[in-house]
Formats: structure tokens, C-alpha cells, sequence
């Protein structure tokens, strides 16, 4: 466990699907070096198969008694998709429009298909995912070279390039499989929940770019903070699949309203909701029904007297309210450690016991040794 | 010459029936072997010997389908050469492999056929480094081949300008193909690497040129041959006795090894024919132990160490203790003697440090692992040498 946890709230109730924060992290981090299939960053529709292809099931995580879980690492074609572009260049010339890969199966592949029949009663809404940046993570606690760490200043689970030899194991042992193979390094990749903008005092990308506002970024322990009011002071933002066992650190406000269902007349039945109940407390738990009954006793509190502190905060007035990240909270973290602020990697096993480091010339700049985990 | 080759099979033969003869005799010869692979004729006059390479069952992954693939895994046969002259020594394994799996494309799931040798500057054959990759005070090199194709450091150069997306670059036509010629030139060709470890978790990569060494890999007629040459002495390692320890692994990426998933042998001796010395480590690696089986399987049982080890089964679930079904394969005798004394000489970390979470194996004291295993040096002698001998009865099947 990290000294401080980093962490993000989404709220359901207004992501609308856009990939706005898909495409935010795709130009900031996997365009390019064999992360094209990754998504560090996804939207999912729900139900659905999700990215990769029915993550849930693919094992990793722990059981109740602690003990890691085998898993499943996903085939590139059949479970991410291969990414595929077209001839544009071609086409020009007067060839026909034709992909580079015959398309067979991508991230969303199956988007806003969800669940039910139309028009009496399907169903669906968007779950965005990142890496959860868990308290007890899957991936760390699988990897048999200690090449994945979690920062103790923030609790960002990273991994150590240097020492990543690529057997995947990590992949297997997370889960919620957000951590990727890169075919061109041979070596492991993942959300980095845009460190080196967090230590500047800027969100991660996916949350700065988010045209709902759904994304709040804070640290748990910053009681001023909306993260912490919303995931610990009201408790309406809840962890994803925390049965897995990983303790999961990107919080979910749960959709809370959904329409009624249709009559074979098309006539609205009186009292029905389309969202099965049972779906939610699946991902969310069954703290699920507490937090929506905060959440719709609250909505009822500020139609009746216009006050509730908790829809203010959802409302998502200021980025500066939403993101609390700066007081140079990273650049004194560097001074107490001697270190210079912007450094990118723990260092630990770069010089490590019997190397100097005169050979490590990527990290000559970086001298940050704070993370780390223990 | 035929007489001469007659003669020197009988000078052999009145050797070995003196001591122990080594597993590996290195042949010394002039040829330089800085640069010495599978197909140069050095090996012409090398000697290949049989030397077992048993499945890794110590600790469990948690690659579900690669533990499915490996469960019935049996040891291999591998054909050991090796040559030496003033400078290097080199060596070279033969073993069988039905599918050549080369780790290349674009593909998140295919792993590379491969081989490692592993050294130690250890030579008392009584304290070795532990066979997985060393352990604590007692390190290990590791020299690794991997039938890698092509792949790329992340940033090694920090050439970053050609790390971007070539959409994003402000290049057309004949610049845009220049720009892929120049990103796919920085791709390395050759996943040799050279690690220094201390156990399990801590194997590091040595890349501060203090190591020169040159591995190659072919694959021929169902089997690779894998060839490794490195100094006699560099900056990690001193090999100036005449005989030395040394252990051999490899992967099969058809049932998806890679890491803790291969084939392995003990230590074997490896003598520098010509070279005086090491004959106590031939002794002691070729050593027939001469404990009774039966009587060890019998003080095994009534010990207590079925309490905490899966002896002879091999069921995961149940792994409170690392699983000896396959102990005897790649232990010395000397390593199961000195687990049996002192338990906490020698403590394999768990395969995670979240596993078995409630059924420690050994505890931290001030970053040091403590077995929680019982101290048993106050059996007889006789007991001991019947245990250690029982549990270097314990292989899987040769193929």
C-alpha cells in the first residue's frame, strides 16, 4: 500500500459514449511502437463484450482467501481487434476504398447493442475504463521479475521497462486485463494515469478532455477534495468488480435513473425501469442500493429546497473543484527525497547491484527513487 | 589414427573408473570462439554429452493456459558440447523441438523457443546458488538466447523523433519510406541478454558492457542447436579452476514457456580437459548418493514433511511448500543436504508475494526470507543420506 492513493471518480449518469477521452489518450500514448491495439483508455457499452472480449471472464485477481488467480492472456485478433486503417493515399488514384486488415473484430465493436428488445425494454450505458491503479494489484503481484511497482507518493502502478522481460504473467494476474503486451518491445505496457502531467499539476488527459465532466481526480486522503467526498463522504462512487480482490482505485457513480419499459402496445408500463438492478450490483456491489438511494434522495432534497451539496458536486461546476492535484505536492515530494521534480522512473534496478549505471543512458535524467513498493 | 583414437577411449575409460568422471568434458582447442555458432567447425572435434533438462514444478504461474499446456511436461534430453581455449569458453546445446516457435509479428500471445547457460563463480560444491537463477549472497550468470525476431528497446536511443506514429509525421512519399527504413533499421535482431541474479524476482540485466559474449541459435531438423561463447574471465565472472559448475534451461514456446516455465538441469560439472583442479567439484556434482530409497520414502512420510510439501503429487491448489515431484532433477545432493540443515539458507520466494497468503512458506525478518520449515539436522546420518537420497529419486519421466 502507498503512502497516498491517487484516484479517479466517473459518473455514469453522464458519460455519453463520445470516446472523447479514448481518442485523448490514444494521441498522448498509443499511436505508435506496437501500442496501436491498446487502449489504455476505453469506453465500453454495457452489457456487452467489452475490450478485451468478455474481460470478466478471463481469470486473474484473487479469491477470498488472498490467494493470486490464474488467468487468461488475450489473442490479439480474435479478443482486442487488429487495428486497421485505409488506402487514402490510393484512392486517389482511383483504387477502391479497401482497409489494410480485413476488419475482424475491434473494441467496440458490438457499441450501443446492449441488452433487451426494442423498443419494449433493451438497455444499455457506457462504462469507461482506465487502469484501476489498485491498492493490491493483480498485475504487480503475478510479475516473477518485480518489474511492476506502485509509486508511494500517489500509488500510480507502474511498470519498469528496464526489468519487463515480457513473460505477461501481469496480464493473466489483473483482472480487469488493462495491462498490454507490446509486440514491438516484447515488454508489458499500461495506464500510467498520465504521470508525468499529474506532477505537473495537470489531469490525466481522458479526464482534462472529457466533455460530460464525468471525471474527477483527486487524492482519496484530501478531504477538501470531490473524490474523497464522493467516494468516501457520501459513498456514491464505487470500485469495479472490487470481488476480484485487487481493491480497485477509479471509483464509479452508478447510473441511477433509466427509462420504463414498453408494453407490446408501446404504451410506457407505470414504475418499470429497464436497468436491472441485479446488473449493477454485479459491477458495483451491493453497496449499489445505498448509493443510489443517496444519490436520488439527494436529487429530491435539491428540487425541494435548491441545496445539496452532493448534485452540486456532480453538477461538475470548475475543472480547478474536480481535479485537485497541484500545492506542489509532487515538487516537495522530490526536495524531502534530494530529487529533481519530473523524473520519470523508479530507478531502483537501473544501476541495481551489479550494473553501473554509466550503460542506462534513457534514465540518466530521471533520479526519482521515492516509488516503489514494499 | 584409428589407433590413436583407440588409445585415448582407453586412457578415458582408466579415468573415469579412478572418480567421477565430469557431465561436460570441455575440449580446448586453438580456434578463436569470440564468434563461435552452431555451424562453425570447432565442434568437429567437440564432445557431446547427454545431459538431462527436467520441467520446472518448484513454483506455479498463473497462466491458466500455460499450465494446462506444461502439466504433464517430461524431462528432456539435450546434447551437451563445450570448448575452451586461453581466452573463451563456448558452448553448445542440441535438443529436440518438433515446432520451431520464433516470437515475431504482430501478436499478443506467442512466445519464442530459447535456451540459457548459467554460471557461478561458486565452486564449493557444497553451497552452490540455489538452480532457479541463484539466491541471496550467491549469484548467478545467466547467458539467454530467445528465438526473438525483431524487436525494439523502448527509447534505448532516445531517438525520439522516430518513435511517433508515422501519420503524425509532416513526411510524404519518398521521406514517409525513408522514415520507415530508418524506424525499422533501430529494431534489434538478436535477443541475447546477459543477466546477473540472486534468486527468483532479482535477475537484472548486465547492461553496462562489463560482459562480452555472443549467443546464436538454429534450428535444424526438429531440434535447435544453441551456442554461447564468453570470456573465462570478465568483470562478473572468473572461471580458472579446471573443472566448473554450470546449468542449462530451456523453453518451449509451442507450450508457452517463458520465465519459470522451461526445462532445466542440475548443475553439472564441466571440466577443462588439460586444466588441473576442480576434481573435488566433479566429485561432489557426480556424487551417487548412497542413502536407501525406500527407507528415505518411509522417513519422509513419518518426518512430517508431507505436512507442508506435495511430495510426489503435483497439485497446485494444495502448494503450501515448494512441490518436490520433481526435486531430484534438478538438486545436487548437496543442495537437498543443506535444505534439510538449514532451511533458511536457501528460501525460494512464492510465486507472488500475495500467494498462499494464509500458509506462509518462510517469513521477512529485516528483508531476509525465513523458512518456517523445521530445522532437521538432528537426524542420523543414515536417515539424511536415505531422504536426500529418495528425493533425488524424484524426476519426471524422460521423454
Amino acid at each position: 500500500m502507498s503512502k497516498r492513493q491517487l484516484a479517479m471518480v466517473m459518473d455514469l449518469n453522464k458519460c455519453i459514449g463520445c470516446q472523447t477521452c479514448t481518442v485523448a489518450c490514444k494521441t498522448q500514448w498509443t499511436n505508435r511502437n506496437g501500442r496501436e491495439y491498446m487502449y489504455w483508455n476505453n469506453v465500453e457499452t454495457y452489457p456487452g463484450t467489452g475490450y478485451p472480449k468478455n474481460w470478466m471472464e478471463l481469470g486473474g485477481g484473487f479469491d477470498a482467501a488472498g490467494d493470486l488467480q490464474p488467468g487468461v492472456i488475450p489473442n490479439l485478433e480474435a479478443d482486442y481487434g487488429v487495428p486497421w486503417d485505409y488506402n487514402y493515399d490510393a484512392i486517389q488514384n482511383g483504387a477502391s476504398f479497401e482497409p489494410n486488415v480485413e476488419p475482424t473484430w475491434g473494441p467496440n465493436w458490438d457499441e450501443d447493442e446492449g441488452a433487451g428488445v426494442f423498443p419494449q425494454d433493451n438497455y444499455f450505458f457506457y462504462l469507461p475504463r482506465i487502469c484501476n491503479h489498485c491498492t493490491n494489484p493483480g498485475c504487480l503481484s503475478a510479475c516473477p521479475r518485480d518489474a511492476i511497482f506502485k509509486r508511494e507518493q500517489d500509488g500510480v502502478v507502474l511498470v519498469d521497462l528496464d526489468r519487463c522481460q515480457g513473460y505477461r504473467y501481469c496480464i493473466a494476474g489483473c483482472p480487469y486485463k488493462k495491462i498490454y503486451f507490446n509486440p514491438k518491445i516484447s515488454k508489458s505496457e499500461k495506464c500510467i494515469l498520465c504521470f508525468p502531467r499529474v506532477e505537473q499539476g495537470l489531469p490525466p488527459a481522458c479526464a482534462q478532455q472529457c466533455v460530460g465532466r464525468i471525471r474527477f481526480v483527486g487524492f482519496l486522503d484530501d478531504e477538501e477534495g470531490q473524490v474523497h467526498k464522493l467516494v468516501n463522504k457520501y459513498k456514491v462512487a464505487l470500485g469495479l468488480r472490487t470481488d476480484y480482490g485487487t481493491q480497485p482505485n477509479v471509483y464509479y457513480v452508478p447510473p441511477t435513473e433509466s427509462p420504463a419499459k414498453f408494453d407490446a402496445d408501446g404504451k410506457i408500463i407505470e414504475g418499470s425501469t429497464r436497468l436491472p438492478i441485479e446488473e449493477l450490483e454485479k459491477l458495483f456491489g451491493p453497496d449499489v442500493h445505498a448509493a443510489i438511494k443517496t444519490l436520488k434522495s439527494e436529487m429530491k432534497k435539491r428540487k425541494e429546497t435548491g441545496e445539496s451539496e452532493l448534485m452540486d458536486l456532480l453538477i461538475a461546476y470548475q475543472h480547478s473543484d474536480m481535479f485537485r492535484l497541484d500545492n506542489n505536492y509532487y515538487q516537495e515530494v522530490a526536495k524531502a527525497n534530494g530529487q529533481k521534480a519530473l523524473a520519470p522512473v523508479d530507478e531502483r534496478y537501473v544501476a541495481g547491484k551489479h550494473t553501473k549505471p554509466a550503460g542506462m543512458q534513457f534514465f540518466q535524467g530521471g533520479d526519482l527513487s521515492a516509488g516503489g513498493h514494499h | 589414427m584409428k589407433k590413436l583414437a583407440s588409445t585415448l577411449i582407453a586412457a578415458s575409460v582408466a579415468a573415469t573408473s579412478m572418480m567421477a568422471s565430469a557431465a561436460v568434458t570441455a575440449v580446448k582447442v586453438e580456434a578463436d570462439l569470440s564468434h563461435a555458432s552452431y555451424s562453425s567447425s570447432v565442434w568437429d572435434s567437440a564432445k557431446f554429452s547427454d545431459v538431462v533438462l527436467y520441467p520446472q514444478t518448484t513454483i506455479k504461474l498463473n497462466d491458466k493456459n500455460a499450465n494446462a499446456a506444461n502439466a504433464a511436461n517430461k524431462g528432456k534430453k539435450a546434447q551437451i558440447a563445450a570448448v575452451y581455449n586461453g581466452k573463451s569458453i563456448a558452448f553448445m546445446l542440441k535438443w529436440a523441438d518438433s515446432t520451431m516457435n520464433i516470437q515475431t509479428g504482430y501478436k499478443t500471445d506467442v512466445y519464442a523457443d530459447g535456451f540459457a547457460v548459467q554460471f557461478t563463480q561458486s565452486k564449493d560444491a557444497d553451497t552452490l546458488p540455489y538452480i532457479g537463477m541463484g539466491s541471496v549472497g550467491r549469484p548467478v550468470i545467466i547467458h539467454l538466447q530467445k528465438a526473438v525476431k525483431k524487436y525494439y528497446e523502448p527509447n534505448g536511443n532516445g531517438n525520439v523523433e522516430y518513435q511517433v506514429n508515422r501519420n503524425q509525421t509532416d513526411l510524404f512519399d519518398e521521406e514517409l519510406k525513408r522514415f520507415d527504413k530508418k524506424v525499422a533499421g533501430i529494431g534489434s535482431n538478436d535477443y541475447e541478454r546477459t543477466f546477473v541474479s540472486e534468486g527468483f524476482r532479482s535477475m537484472t540485466e548486465i547492461k553496462d558492457s562489463s560482459n562480452s559474449s555472443y549467443a546464436r541459435l538454429g534450428y535444424k531438423e526438429g531440434g535447435w542447436m544453441g551456442t554461447v561463447s564468453r570470456s573465462l574471465s570478465d568483470a562478473n565472472l572468473q572461471l580458472t579452476d579446471g573443472a566448473i559448475p554450470v546449468a542449462f534451461a530451456v523453453w518451449d514456446g509451442e507450450k508457452l514457456g517463458r520465465d519459470g516455465l522451461k526445462n532445466l538441469s542440475q548443475w553439472v560439472s564441466v571440466k577443462l580437459e588439460g586444466k588441473s583442479g576442480g576434481d573435488e567439484l566433479v566429485a561432489a556434482l557426480g556424487e551417487q548418493t548412497k542413502g536407501d530409497v525406500a527407507k528415505g520414502k518411509e522417513a519422509v512420510a513419518t518426518n512430517g514433511c508431507v505436512g507442508c510439501h506435495q511430495v510426489e503429487a503435483t497439485d497446485p491448489a494444495n502448494l503450501m511448500a515448494p512441490g518436490l515431484s520433481n526435486i531430484g532433477g534438478y538438486s545436487t545432493a548437496a543442495y537437498l543436504r543443506e535444505s534439510l540443515v538449514k532451511p533458511s539458507a536457501v528460501v525460494v520466494p512464492g510465486y507472488n508475494r500475495n500467494a498462499h497468503s494464509n500458509y506462509m512458506w518462510y517469513t521477512e525478518d529485516n528483508g531476509k526470507r525465513v523458512s518456517t520449515m523445521t530445522d532437521y539436522s538432528w537426524l542420523d546420518a543414515d536417515s539424511m543420506d536415505n531422504i536426500v537420497a529418495y528425493l533425488r529419486s524424484l524426476k519426471a519421466e524422460v521423454e
